[in-house]
């Protein structure tokens, strides 16, 4: 702990650190450019200059560089270095172009803030500016290169840390230019983060293009409903539409960037077609009348049928609140028919994590300072694409890592795939608990998962990951068996687990030893319940057998649907109340490993501006309402629903208190403690059915699972994501792929009991062998292939038809 | 003393009024007669053209950021030749306080105070003046101006070729 002196004032700071975050810790701030806590230093700007006056290192030098030692004293205000920073934004000024009012940076621009700092008020080159020609980098990322002060912050970001390989640096001396070889869309899905570590406008978002300012946006710190690792973000909006998303800062899970997802996913809060209107039986109605009709007839069909015929499906993506309060509705009724995930693998995945995770939680930050990382059924891009950018960082250290999946796993950095089909995924789960590879006949399977064990036991912080949709409830189960098998003094191992949604956990934990969607199916077909509530949530499109729910869901008598968006129960529901989303409204969420974080309300809900018809301008209009601002947040419809307080930091003391497990509700904040249910709750069976019960359409199985794009619901309904939209396709191992006749490339047909579509072929040594793959694609004709499931096929070339 | 200041206080602005007696009067019969205000005088705000006739604002949103009674409000967008303009502005007038912090503002000249001080009305709908309202056929005071001739991003010209350019950099180039 090295203690210095900084302009007159003593600060000791960890060992390691360097002067310019030194002078930070003490609220000293020095222009510099090119350092950035995530990225490092490489002293390139030369801005961050300071005098060091006496101790080891003597003279003007660049603090960025300098590690803070015993007995330094340094000045940020000596004369020279002043002159030498204000020498040095002059030159980087000199070849900026003068076109801060129509740069998308103006308002957020460091060069802007620096340029002031660095004390270079007026321009005295009069000489020539230098230009480049801009290139096209893709639907997300609009780049301006002339602006570029060349702080290769973009490169190191793309390539150092989120392995981006088709961006960097050209040319020499003042011909640096940054971009791809050629023109083309950039293929990292963490491309987005150039907009934010930018200092500049080289690189700002296209889709949120001379669309605002930042001081006429209006932002809060939010976690991105998009998956279950909960990524801080600060999404950003103005006349009543979500315009963009950025990122937060939360060192112990995203740390400073999120995926392209997260960022560009945002379209479902100003979807065009957004259900904002209360509905009775088709008609529109009041909120309020909504409210009573829904508690009347719920208590009708109660006291016809008894309070077992109704069903609450809450939902991975509604808040903690709501789906508190959706229980507490059911125990109302006196109906203990809670689910809070349709999809029946994802929902045991996570009550099973919920149940056994304890002590054995690790948080993303845990992840990128690991030396081992074993991901087991696990695809971090489809699943949880922030967890890819953590693993980088660890293999970035040192870590090795190790994959055993079925699919062609793509990770952005170095690492070992062992493609197995996923029956004997649990198999080499059981294994590594046991130590017995009798049940892992492979001759090629064995041998690799004892090194595993040998592997595990010599890494200090080794980190088991799995995820729902591969591993189910069983799974999650056997992966925490097996981490508590090597736990020692000297291996401290942790498990982290993709689930499907936000609060996926919470849901979890709520309902740990209740009912699931499958014993709803069957009490909905036997007619012993006649009326379901829906919670955010789409059982018609999430049930792990979607057809199969659908014959099932036409039996009910009522059906209720609480949403933010179009899903096919707001369209069909008897009783519909528009909710809002995430970034309209305050509550919290617990991510997947347990931390409950809170997000807050970034804008009003209401039909967007440019939403209000094609006029030249906003319509000329004096009026006391807001269009479409009828959605309330789902835990004040259920609140005013149960007569409970409409403030909800009220509403959160209270439902701390019936239940004293969420104690933490009554203080939300980013570092609250992680929240676990207990071991030994579970009622439900935990089998892990991935097999669709018929399967007469072929004899090729097919694995379905998700896709960076396309098979997330609210990604789904961003249209900037579109251009990220696969088109479907089949992966297949050469091997079967010479058995079924078909090569790399081509187009197939794809014949399931689902229907046929035509796919691309796609060939790829890390398949597993017999087995073909799909991605669930909404919208498309591989809809209906619930991720998670395996269903046989037929697959024939198209010239054979 | 105080007497004799208190009859001085008394007797001298009689003594003023009955000067300005016989003087020639200034008020002015409005609006039978009307004066010409200082050409530098803040009233109706309005929006000019760049010398080549294309209109000057780029909806950059610094008079509605400078604006201390939130009157100006717009939205940017983005023209075929990658010049950014507004695809409405809107000032309400009726609010606007002419304090002239927006025209300070405005780096390209775009937004201009007139002497134009008459435009009350009954109807207040008719004090929220839209684009069309605002722009004026001219340059207004500054008859030279043009941002995109120097905001270096190959709008008025093509990349490079603005007079205060060189040609774009090859980067691929081993030249020393």
């Amino acid at each position: 702990m090295p203690t210095l002196v900084i302009d007159n004032r003593e600060v000791t700071v960890p060992e390691g650190m360097n002067v310019l975050d030194a002078a930070k810790a003490i609220d000293i701030v020095v222009p510099h450019f090119c350092y950035h806590e995530a990225l490092g230093a490489i002293g390139s700007c030369r801005l961050c200059a300071m005098q060091f006056l006496e101790g080891p290192v003597q003279g003007v030098k660049m603090a960025c560089m300098v590690p803070a030692q015993d007995g330094m004293v340094v000045s940020t205000s000596a004369a020279e270095a002043v002159e030498l920073r204000e020498h040095v934004i002059e030159w980087l000024m000199t070849n900026h172009p003068h076109d801060c009012p129509v740069c998308d940076e103006g308002g957020e621009c460091l060069l802007q803030d620096m340029t002031i700092a660095g004390g270079h008020y007026l321009r005295r080159y009069r000489g020539k500016k230098a230009t480049y020609t801009n290139q096209y980098l893709g639907p997300f990322i609009e780049q301006e290169m002339n602006r570029c002060i060349t702080c290769y912050r973009c490169s190191r970001t793309y390539r150092d840390y989120c392995g981006g390989r088709d961006f960097g640096v050209f040319g020499s001396r003042n011909r640096v230019f940054f971009g791809r070889y050629k023109d083309g869309q950039l293929e990292s899905p963490f491309s987005g983060n150039l907009v934010d570590i930018c200092p500049t406008g080289v690189f700002t978002d296209k889709p949120f293009r001379f669309k605002s300012r930042i001081w006429d946006l209006q932002e809060a710190p939010s976690i991105c409903p998009q998956c279950s690792l909960g990524c801080s973000t600060i999404p950003g909006g103005r006349f009543r539409e979500l315009q963009r998303i950025r990122s937060g800062i939360n060192q112990t899970t995203n740390g400073f960037f999120i995926c392209d997802r997260g960022r560009f996913g945002y379209g479902h809060v100003n979807h065009p077609e957004r259900p904002r209107d209360p509905r009775v039986d088709g008609l529109p109605v009041t909120m309020e009348e909504a409210i009573t009709a829904a508690r009347n007839r719920v208590d009708a069909l109660a006291a016809k049928y008894g309070g077992a015929s109704i069903a609450f499906l809450g939902s991975p993506r509604a808040s903690l609140e709501g789906n508190l309060l959706l229980q507490a509705w059911a125990g109302r009724v006196g109906s203990s028919q809670s689910v809070f995930d349709a999809h029946q693998g994802r929902d045991h995945a996570a009550r099973s994590l919920a149940a056994n995770l304890a002590s054995l939680a690790r948080s993303l930050s845990d992840v990128r300072q690991s030396d081992l990382i074993i991901l087991i059924g696990a695809d971090p891009l489809a699943e949880g694409p922030s967890l890819a950018l953590a693993i980088r960082q660890a293999v970035r250290q040192g870590s090795e890592v190790i994959v055993i999946d079925p699919r062609p796993v793509a990770l952005p950095c170095a690492h070992q795939h062992i493609p197995l089909p996923p029956q004997l995924l649990h198999m080499v789960l059981k294994a590594l608990e046991s130590g017995q590879y009798d049940e892992l006949n492979d001759a090629q399977t064995q041998p690799a998962v004892k090194t595993l064990r040998s592997k595990i036991a010599q890494a200090k912080l080794p980190v088991l990951i799995g995820g729902a949709d591969m591993l189910g409830g069983l799974g999650v189960k056997l992966l925490c068996d097996a981490a508590k098998r090597f736990i020692s003094a000297e291996c401290n191992i942790g498990v982290m687990v993709m689930l499907s949604g936000p609060n996926s956990f919470g849901g979890a934990f709520l309902n740990i030893g209740g009912p699931d969607f499958d014993a709803l199916i069957d009490a909905f077909q036997e007619g012993r319940v006649r009326g379901l509530v829906c919670l955010e949530s789409d059982p018609f499109r999430e049930a792990q057998f979607p057809a199969k729910a659908q014959a099932a869901l036409g039996h009910l008598e009522l059906l209720i649907s609480i949403d933010c968006t179009p899903t096919l129960a707001a369209k069909r529901a008897d009783i519909f109340m528009p909710s809002r989303a995430t970034a309209e409204m305050a509550g919290s969420f617990i991510n997947n490993e347990g931390r409950l974080q809170a997000f807050h309300q970034a804008i009003e809900p209401g039909m967007p501006l440019s939403a209000l018809g094609p006029g030249k301008h906003p319509p000329r209009l004096f009026q006391s309402t807001t269009p479409g601002a009828t959605p309330q947040p789902a835990w004040q419809i259920l609140g005013q629903l149960l007569d409970r307080p409409a403030d909800l930091n009220q509403l959160r003391r209270t439902l701390a208190a019936e239940n004293p497990k969420l104690k933490a509700l009554t203080h939300v904040d980013t570092t609250a403690a992680r929240i676990c249910a207990e071991p030994n709750g579970i009622a439900a069976a935990l089998t892990h059915e991935m097999f669709s019960a018929d399967s007469s359409a072929g004899n090729v199985p097919l694995l379905i699972t998700s896709a960076f794009v396309g098979s997330h619901w609210l990604s789904h309904l961003s249209s900037p994501l579109k251009a990220l939209r696969e088109e479907p396709t089949v992966w297949l191992h050469p091997s079967l792929a010479a058995t079924l006749g078909l090569k790399h490339g081509e187009r197939a047909i794809l014949s399931t009991t689902l229907g046929r579509c035509h796919v691309r072929v796609q060939t790829s040594n890390d398949m597993a062998q017999e087995l073909a793959l799909t991605y669930q694609l909404l919208d498309s004709a591989l809809e209906g292939m619930s991720p998670g499931t395996i269903i046989n096929c037929r697959l024939t070339g198209e010239e054979g038809q | 003393m105080t007497l004799w200041r208190d009859i001085k206080g008394t007797l001298q602005p009689f003594w003023i009024t009955l000067g300005y007696l016989f003087q020639k009067p200034v008020t002015i019969q409005y609006p039978e007669v009307k004066r010409t205000p200082p050409p530098r005088y803040r009233a109706r705000i309005v929006l000019t053209r760049d010398p080549d006739g294309g209109e000057r604002c780029v909806a950059c949103h610094l008079c509605s950021g400078a604006c201390p009674v939130d009157c100006i409000s717009m939205q940017a967008a983005e023209d075929a030749d990658g010049r950014r303009y507004a695809a409405w502005f809107r000032i309400n007038f009726s609010r606007c306080i002419f304090c002239g912090l927006c025209a300070e503002a405005c780096p390209t000249l775009a937004i201009q105070m007139t002497p134009d001080y008459e435009i009350c009305n009954r109807d207040i709908l008719n004090l929220v003046y839209e684009k069309e309202d605002l722009l004026i056929d001219g340059c207004g005071k500054d008859t030279q101006y043009n941002f995109y001739e120097h905001a270096g991003i190959g709008v008025a010209n093509e990349r490079g070729r603005n007079q205060d350019e060189y040609g774009p950099v090859d980067p691929k180039s081993l030249l020393p």
